[in-house]
């Protein structure tokens, strides 16, 4: 056979096509009887149902643990979890944390380095060589 | 074995009692809301039908004359309620209730009006459930089919001079088994430990391999049915990927245990399935452009050269060209540790392709490769593809496609 073919994976370029919210599920954890859980119960009671409305596409579970402070966990597509305690905050930190974990990226934290930024798409002008072109002489 | 009752479902109001879960969920939704739905179900049961003879499952499907004689026999007929633990798959009206598969609706951006029982037949492979009116095998033939129609006559229309090879190479890249076992993975879709009844029916359902079992022989990859098998086969006669062999029917499968990524691949086969009889082409062209066309996949990576200077030459005597000749463009550090060699590959006057490499002859044939890769990705300019042009009454905006001879044959 004078060619043959490499077989590969195309990958995926999120948000190039379709746009799939890395946050596939959050549980919320309050109890009924704690003091650390009053701004966690208001919310669940006035806000929850607004932010589910909003994000159809995450799964919200709410669950009561008694005697232990409230908490929000993320799960992301890959896998990845996060979670935040939430304890004595009110209902108006409760949805910023809410929003904070929809809207990480499931990736651990990490220091962006300072490389210069690298595409998969081609230049349109080119790359200079200096195998081309005019030659100078010293 | 089951037992499909087509008396029972195409005439509702003669049939005595309800079956053990309703035949089709989708029917049984609109059987509420609209009367005459006849043909619904009887459409449903000539896929059924079919599916019974792709595979080697038996399925006994009983005639009108049989019923009438065993409906007098009670013992042949458990319709009492039976218990979700006792079913092979959640029930159709689970699935409403499940917030995971309306999650996955939304996630997906699916309308309103997909409804959520399909999606969650979609999840449930035949090693979970044997019943072809429950499991995907149906929906994942048709929905297999028409992604390797619509990636191939996208690679076809828009590569026209693409060799057969990486025509194979790249279907298989983009809807091959790993790929859409990726995709259904970054879609968050998740397995049940266990198929049955009573699980959540947003979970695939599937039967898993046991500990230290390999993987089924219906799987596993086989001797060819001969040993020159040729390329004209492996267009015709197999899969859309060039195997060897014809893959395992869906329903072949039944009550297999298989690999998590045989049960995703089939979900998202049987979702674009599904999606194509509820909501039609133009949305499945839609839906395939935004989640698979979308991938990056470059195809200058994929050619494997054995002996690119002589496919050009051939190339080049076979169109009419000048022979091709390779001249050193540039170079430098000819006598040190790390010289750089640019040529270039000219026919004529044109120039063809040019490679850098350490040695005159690794620049030669990197500049013989990159002049094969510039001919055969050739892509015109707006090219239609043929489904672009489906139900249009106006066809003026159809380009007829190049139509390439082929590879080099050295």
């Amino acid at each position: 056979m004078p060619l043959s073919a490499i077989q590969k994976v195309a990958t995926a370029q999120n948000g190039v096509g379709a746009f799939i919210l890395p946050c596939k599920r959050i549980t919320l954890r309050y109890c009924d009887w704690a003091g650390s859980s009053k701004g966690m119960n208001a919310y669940l009671k006035t806000q929850l149902g607004f932010f589910a409305k909003r994000n159809p596409q995450i799964e919200i579970q709410v669950y009561k643990k008694a005697n232990d402070h409230p908490a929000i966990t993320a799960y992301y597509l890959n896998g990845h979890q996060r979670s935040v305690n939430v304890k004595n905050m009110a209902p108006e930190e409760i949805k910023e944390k809410l929003e904070l974990l929809r809207n990480s990226s499931p990736e651990k934290n990490k220091r962006v380095p300072a490389k210069p930024v690298t595409s998969i798409n081609e230049n349109v002008r080119g790359i200079w060589s200096p195998f081309h072109g005019a030659k100078i002489k010293i | 074995m089951k037992r499909i009752r087509i008396s029972s479902c195409a005439t509702p109001s003669l049939a005595p009692s309800a079956a053990r879960r309703p035949l089709c969920p989708y029917a049984a939704a609109l059987h509420r809301t609209i009367a005459p739905h006849n043909h619904r179900i009887q459409a449903r049961f000539q896929t059924t039908a079919a599916v019974e003879e792709f595979g080697g499952q038996k399925i006994e499907i009983e005639t009108p004359a049989f019923k009438t004689e065993k409906t007098r026999s009670p013992s042949r007929r458990p319709h009492r309620h039976v218990t979700p633990e006792h079913m092979p798959s959640p029930h159709p009206y689970e699935a409403n209730q499940s917030i995971k598969l309306s999650a996955l609706r939304a996630r997906l951006s699916l309308p309103q009006r997909f409804p959520l029982q399909t999606l969650a037949r979609t999840l449930v492979h035949p090693s979970a459930d044997p019943d072809p009116a429950f499991n995907n095998a149906s929906l994942s033939i048709l929905g297999g089919n028409l992604l390797s129609y619509y990636t191939s006559e996208h690679l076809l229309c828009n590569y026209p001079r693409l060799p057969m090879e990486v025509v194979f190479a790249a279907t298989e890249a983009y809807v091959g088994p790993r790929a859409l076992a990726i995709v259904a993975s970054e879609w968050g879709i998740e397995a049940a430990a266990e198929p049955g009844g009573e699980v959540e029916p947003g979970l695939l359902q599937f039967k898993r391999l046991k500990p230290g079992e390999g993987i089924p022989a219906a799987l596993r990859k086989q001797v060819p049915w001969k040993w020159n098998v040729t390329q004209t086969h492996r267009i015709v006669a197999t899969d859309e990927f060039g195997s060897h062999n014809a893959p395992p029917t869906p329903q072949s499968l039944a009550n297999v245990p298989v690999p998590m990524e045989e049960a995703a691949q089939s979900f998202v086969r049987a979702l674009v399935g599904s999606l194509h009889l509820h909501l039609g082409a133009p949305l499945v062209k839609r839906f395939f452009k935004s989640h698979f066309l979308s991938r990056h996949l470059d195809l200058s990576d994929m050619f494997d050269f054995r002996t690119p200077t002589r496919d050009l030459s051939r190339l080049c005597a076979r169109e009419g060209f000048e022979a091709p000749v390779a001249r050193l463009i540039s170079e430098t550090g000819r006598l040190s540790r790390h010289p750089v060699f640019i040529v270039g590959i000219y026919s004529g006057k044109d120039k063809l392709g040019e490679g850098a490499g350490a040695s005159l002859e690794e620049a030669r044939f990197r500049a013989a490769a990159a002049s094969l890769k510039a001919w055969y990705l050739y892509r015109p300019l707006d090219a239609t593809v043929p489904s672009s042009m489906e139900g249009e009454l106006d066809t003026t905006k159809w380009k007829p496609n190049m139509i390439d001879c082929g590879e080099v044959i050295v």
